[in-house]
């Protein structure tokens, strides 16, 4: 059986392919498909739908009535997370500590990931330090937690954004140089050496040239490890012990811990902590499942 | 496919970028220091700590002397550190499993590209999206023995609810539950994109052969599927094996250590006991077999043709 086909499953290419034409008649086709959709939607949906429907609804109805939508429609509980606890601070943290340390990230990576994808280095360390790299993330994140604690209270980071930012910034960038090298070998040499023959700099040719080829991985990059490290939470916990830097995770745990009955709370305090993130992820769908798909080599 | 990356052979091309000038000699280095700087600062120098705070006896976070491997060779005596192994390697085991069938259930229930499928794919990925304390949160609100959803349904039925967090049993169940529903999502995304690059020949051949569905998936999609299945489980196993945040929200470790996986009893062990070596060896001990088991992962996809 040769391999080269024409056309693949799940694509759209044009001429008709055997799986775009209905079997006739089809049980499966008509009923099958269309339920398990609805099972499997119910399945993903349902628990996210509880913690928006809790929170919706006053702590009289959670506790005493049991239904299953909200009656008593209220945002007192979100009111109550921005106004008595530190939900703001919280957010701006997230975002900061996101942004900056991705960012970093990219940058350092992309270069690093050059140098790796179109020069010999000593050692052959073209070929095995992408790799390394990516090891040193494989290490479980407890298992480094406490030396990382000791080392950022010894330079006076610990409870800051930058020292949340730094540590972020190095488990990123290790991923941006795996997956960037790859991208960079498909682009041809010839490509640059053209811009390079016609005067541009070496620099000049790469942010040109290879960069714009490159945007798509960049992309992909750039939304997995904003959902990582967004998502963050042992290491948050750990490096920071005030609203003034803690990230959305831990003020949603550290809130859960306080309070232990407080359910309208909670339930608000879960969806305002995930809805940052799926609100980027509704933004960037288009680029999603290959950020994630990609990223699943953690 | 999603997960593999091109590893082209060394450079023919590269090295007529080579060597030309003397910059280039010195260009790769210096875009290389900062990010091998901050990952040996900030990766690798607290891995060696590790390795040297596991050879020590803590008591109350001070070092009072060495005794070299005794932490290691003391926590293979350890029940509650071999229970917690065991816990977490059931807890891997049986979610994984689950997590595999369900995910390429959902990958062929989705793969033809039928009316909505792409905004049923969109949401069917929400749950591995959504933070992982966040998903904890969920679940104690599906749990709760009062106002859970399952509570609350039981209730409607005339059924007395059930104490899911309260028993053993059933509070690990709902943990493996819980990593079900937040990482299904991967393994058919993973099992997707394997299913969409397999080729279309043997399928055509089935049909004119008048193969049915089942012998067709049984001959032809799970053989071809194979690598990727192996991949997508490698991964997700190595994922599953440190799983923390979820747990710290959901139980804690309870009822009594019925979910109390390793990552959660290396962390007490640290902050609230603060046994520094102690759980320094065990975590390290537990990263050795993660890394083993990574490192056969990534050389089986390496392999991999394109």
């Amino acid at each position: 059986m040769t391999t080269t086909s024409t056309g693949r499953i799940g694509k759209s290419l044009p001429g008709p392919r055997p799986e775009d034409v209905p079997e006739p008649s089809s049980r499966w086709e008509r009923f099958g498909r269309p339920a398990g959709f609805v099972v499997a939607l119910a399945f993903a949906v349902v628990p996210l739908l509880w913690m928006v429907s809790t929170s919706l609804k006053t702590n009289r109805e959670i506790t005493q009535d049991g239904t299953l939508v909200p009656h008593s429609f209220t945002l007192a509980n979100y009111h109550n997370l921005f106004s008595g606890r530190e939900f703001g601070s919280y957010l701006t943290n997230s975002i900061v500590v996101t942004a900056a340390s991705v960012l970093v990230a990219l940058v350092l990576g992309t270069h690093a990931a050059y140098a790796v994808a179109r020069f010999r280095l000593w050692a052959g360390a073209e070929r095995w330090i992408g790799f390394a790299l990516l090891m040193t993330r494989i290490v479980p994140p407890i298992v480094v937690v406490v030396p990382v604690f000791l080392l950022a209270q010894r330079f006076g980071v610990l409870n800051t954004k930058l020292g949340l930012i730094v540590v972020y910034s190095a488990f990123n960038v290790a991923v941006v140089v795996w997956m960037m090298e790859s991208f960079f070998r498909e682009i041809p040499v010839e490509l640059e050496e053209a811009a390079m023959v016609d005067g541009d700099t070496r620099f000049a040719a790469f942010r040109r040239i290879v960069l714009p080829l490159a945007a798509p991985g960049l992309v992909a990059t750039a939304i997995f490890a904003i959902i990582v490290t967004y998502n963050e939470f042992l290491f948050a916990l750990v490096l920071t012990s005030t609203p003034s830097a803690e990230t959305m995770p831990v003020g949603a745990a550290t809130l859960i811990g306080r309070i232990n009955i407080d359910w309208g709370a909670m339930s608000a305090a879960g969806v305002v902590g995930a809805l940052p993130i799926l609100l980027f992820s509704a933004l960037v769908q288009k680029h999603l499942v290959r950020g994630l798909t990609m990223g699943a080599v953690k | 496919m999603a997960v593999t990356r091109t590893v082209p052979a060394p450079g023919r091309t590269r090295r007529r970028l080579l060597g030309e000038s003397g910059l280039d000699t010195v260009l790769p280095y210096l875009l290389l220091a900062p990010t091998v700087f901050l990952v040996l600062a900030v990766l690798v120098y607290p891995m060696v700590d590790g390795l040297r705070t596991s050879t020590g006896f803590y008591r109350f976070g001070r070092r009072l002397r060495e005794v070299g491997w005794d932490n290691y060779t003391d926590a293979l005596h350890d029940p509650a550190f071999l229970e917690s192994i065991r816990t977490t390697l059931e807890f891997v085991a049986i979610a994984v499993a689950i997590e595999t069938v369900l995910g390429l259930a959902l990958a062929l229930l989705c793969v033809r590209e039928v009316r909505f499928v792409r905004a049923i794919r969109g949401t069917l990925i929400l749950p591995m999206i959504v933070t992982p304390v966040v998903v904890g949160i969920i679940f104690r609100l599906m749990y709760a023995s009062d106002v859970g959803l399952v509570a609350t349904i039981a209730r409607t039925l005339g059924m007395s609810p059930p104490q899911i967090l309260g028993q053993p049993h059933a509070a690990f169940g709902g943990l493996v539950l819980l990593d079900v529903w937040e990482w299904t999502p991967l393994m058919f995304l993973i099992l997707l994109a394997g299913l969409q690059t397999l080729p279309v020949e043997p399928f055509e051949a089935a049909k004119v052969d008048g193969a049915g569905a089942w012998r067709t998936f049984v001959d032809h999609t799970l053989p071809m599927l194979r690598p990727t299945i192996l991949v997508a489980v490698s991964l997700r196993s190595i994922d599953a094996l440190t799983t923390f945040d979820q747990v710290y929200v959901l139980t804690r470790g309870g009822p009594g250590t019925a979910t109390q996986l390793i990552s959660i009893y290396g962390y007490q062990t640290f902050f609230q006991f603060q046994q520094f070596g102690y759980a320094a060896a065990m975590l390290i001990m537990v990263a050795l077999v993660v890394i083993a088991l990574a490192g056969a992962a990534l050389a089986l996809m390496r392999r991999r043709p394109r």
